[in-house]
């Protein structure tokens, strides 16, 4: 109990010190953005301005919180180790095991805010031009938590391994990579059982992000079935597990020096 | 209370260097109740000790143990240790006291009890003023100040201080002394490194000597500048109305008060020459 009140404490002050250097307000800032641009693109369209509107929101929605997942995460840890932060946090009666659990949760709290907030701001906009509800509207915004949430984790295990700028260039690779190997899958698989098998290998240990994004399945209203949006969702979740224990493993054993 | 047992901690930076030994079979044990200075020059490995010393990072061999009454475990132990980096670094957005009260509450303090210890500590450490102000607007001296007071919040039984006096002004220094005399005469063991000996010298009832990062001395500040008395003294008397002093070897020092008393100058005072530990360190480091 003790150890779920020290990681929570943790979390509530990693979120406090972000919120107080005004990241959010960058977020509102690119809300309004949003908000303009798709007014702006909206007059130049004909059609489904509806369709538009959700293209241009879940798109900002993904892109921004990637960044602050990659650019905020990427010194969680790291920062902390340089600074001496951490020194005063583990020199308290607290394991590292919770340390690192509560900085997590306190960024991946302002990552969920910062998509509540910019979609708020786009279905504001989406239901304003006429557009209908739809249950993968809420799958879509849960997804793209979701991959924010794993990009947190990847860069915050590789702030572990190599320095800030390896760990930001190595993250947005696996991003990259993780949305295209599905594409790529389709289109070389054929031509070689070698790139066969390694983007198959590629495709079982790498994250695939191509999951999450159900995005074109949302713009062209195409059904899902209940129990392939649960899988993927199982497997995000198992992903993130397995990223946080590899990354409380490593930072049990680091020297903090 | 927390016991170095030959411990040794080798640094390999880089494949193609030779590792770099940080610390050699060090041993010493931090008694109950006292003020122990850690002394040594730039790199002797003060700071790599206390690193270990709160698990930052593990010695390559040997081993550091905390006594039974710290705690069963580690985690339970930093319930009762205080500890303060050197040159402290905080989260720079969040005031001082929402500081007090994430480190109080880390240390599974009361929100009234950390609220009592801001109100007792904060007017003595002189940063009761600046605690609802944002870090990153503190002086160096004040984050000094901050970190001590997070460091008493918890009433420690044991404080540990990686350089406390560094970056303080005079005053701040002689006010942060006696704040750990004050603290110690509580009952905490106080634990600071310092590479200024006079510090030590004025508020350490024991001390110990690191030099390239193998013990040196380890011991009581007073026997050491009792084994390193000089066999002198120092005679004060009045000639024409004016108090002159001079040196005297202790073979010397009874014909020289003889020749005073029959020449009839006053006599003012006759005081051993002491050492100062800083003399004392210069002379065990060059020898």
């Amino acid at each position: 109990m003790m150890y779920l009140n020290k990681i929570a404490i943790i979390a509530y002050y990693t979120f406090r010190e972000i919120i107080k250097s005004r990241v959010l307000l960058n977020t509102l800032i690119l809300g309004l953005v949003l908000l303009f641009t798709t007014y702006v693109a909206l007059s130049f369209t004909y059609g489904s301005p509806e369709r538009v509107t959700l293209d241009f929101g879940m798109g900002m929605l993904s892109l921004s919180s990637v960044g602050i997942a990659i650019f905020m995460g990427v010194g969680l840890l790291s920062k902390e180790i340089e600074s001496r932060t951490a020194y005063m946090i583990i020199s308290r009666p607290v394991k590292r095991s919770a340390f690192i659990l509560g900085k997590l949760l306190g960024l991946g709290s302002i990552l969920t805010l910062n998509i509540f907030i910019l979609s708020s701001f786009t279905l504001f906009l989406y239901f304003f031009v006429g557009g209908e509800f739809q249950p993968l509207i809420l799958w879509t915004i849960l997804f793209t938590i979701l991959e924010s949430l794993l990009v947190l984790f990847i860069v915050a295990l590789f702030s572990l391994l190599a320095g800030q700028a390896i760990s930001v260039i190595m993250t947005i690779g696996l991003y990259v990579s993780g949305h295209a190997i599905h594409s790529a899958k389709e289109a070389l698989a054929d031509k070689s059982i070698v790139l066969n098998t390694l983007l198959e290998a590629y495709h079982y240990i790498l994250p695939g992000f191509y999951k999450l994004n159900i995005k074109d399945f949302l713009l062209y209203q195409k059904e899902l079935p209940y129990m392939y949006l649960l899988n993927i969702f199982t497997y995000g979740v198992i992903y993130s597990v397995a990223l946080i224990l590899l990354s409380v493993i490593i930072f049990e054993r680091k020297n903090l020096d | 209370m927390l016991e170095f047992n030959d411990v040794t901690k080798i640094f390999n930076s880089d494949l193609l260097k030779k590792p770099f030994i940080a610390l050699d079979k060090v041993s010493f044990e931090i008694k109950p109740g006292e003020v122990i200075g850690f002394l040594g020059a730039n790199g002797a490995g003060k700071t790599t000790s206390i690193k270990m010393a709160m698990d930052f990072i593990r010695p390559s061999s040997g081993q550091i143990s905390y006594h039974a009454d710290l705690g069963r475990d580690k985690v339970d132990a930093f319930k009762r240790i205080g500890y303060l980096p050197e040159r402290p670094f905080f989260y720079p957005h969040i005031t001082g006291r929402e500081f007090c009260h994430y480190m109080g509450s880390l240390s599974e303090v009361s929100r009234k009890s950390i609220i009592e210890q801001i109100q007792y500590w904060g007017p003595r450490l002189k940063i009761d003023f600046a605690l609802d102000r944002v870090i990153k607007s503190y002086s160096k001296g004040m984050l000094q100040r901050i970190g001590f007071l997070a460091t008493l919040l918890h009433r420690p039984k044991l404080i540990i201080l990686d350089e406390p006096l560094s970056g303080l002004d005079p005053i701040g220094r002689k006010e942060l002394k006696d704040i750990i005399t004050q603290v110690n005469k509580k009952g905490v063991t106080v634990f600071f490194s310092s590479h200024i000996i006079s510090d030590v010298e004025e508020v350490c009832s024991e001390v110990i000597f690191l030099e390239k990062g193998k013990l040196v001395f380890n011991g009581e500040v007073q026997k050491i500048i009792n084994e390193h008395l000089k066999m002198e003294s120092i005679v004060r008397y009045v000639k024409e109305g004016k108090v002159l002093t001079h040196k005297v070897a202790d073979n010397e020092k009874r014909n020289f008060i003889e020749s005073l008393i029959k020449n009839n100058f006053e006599l003012v005072s006759v005081t051993p020459e002491k050492p100062t530990l800083e003399e004392i360190f210069y002379k065990v480091k060059s020898s």
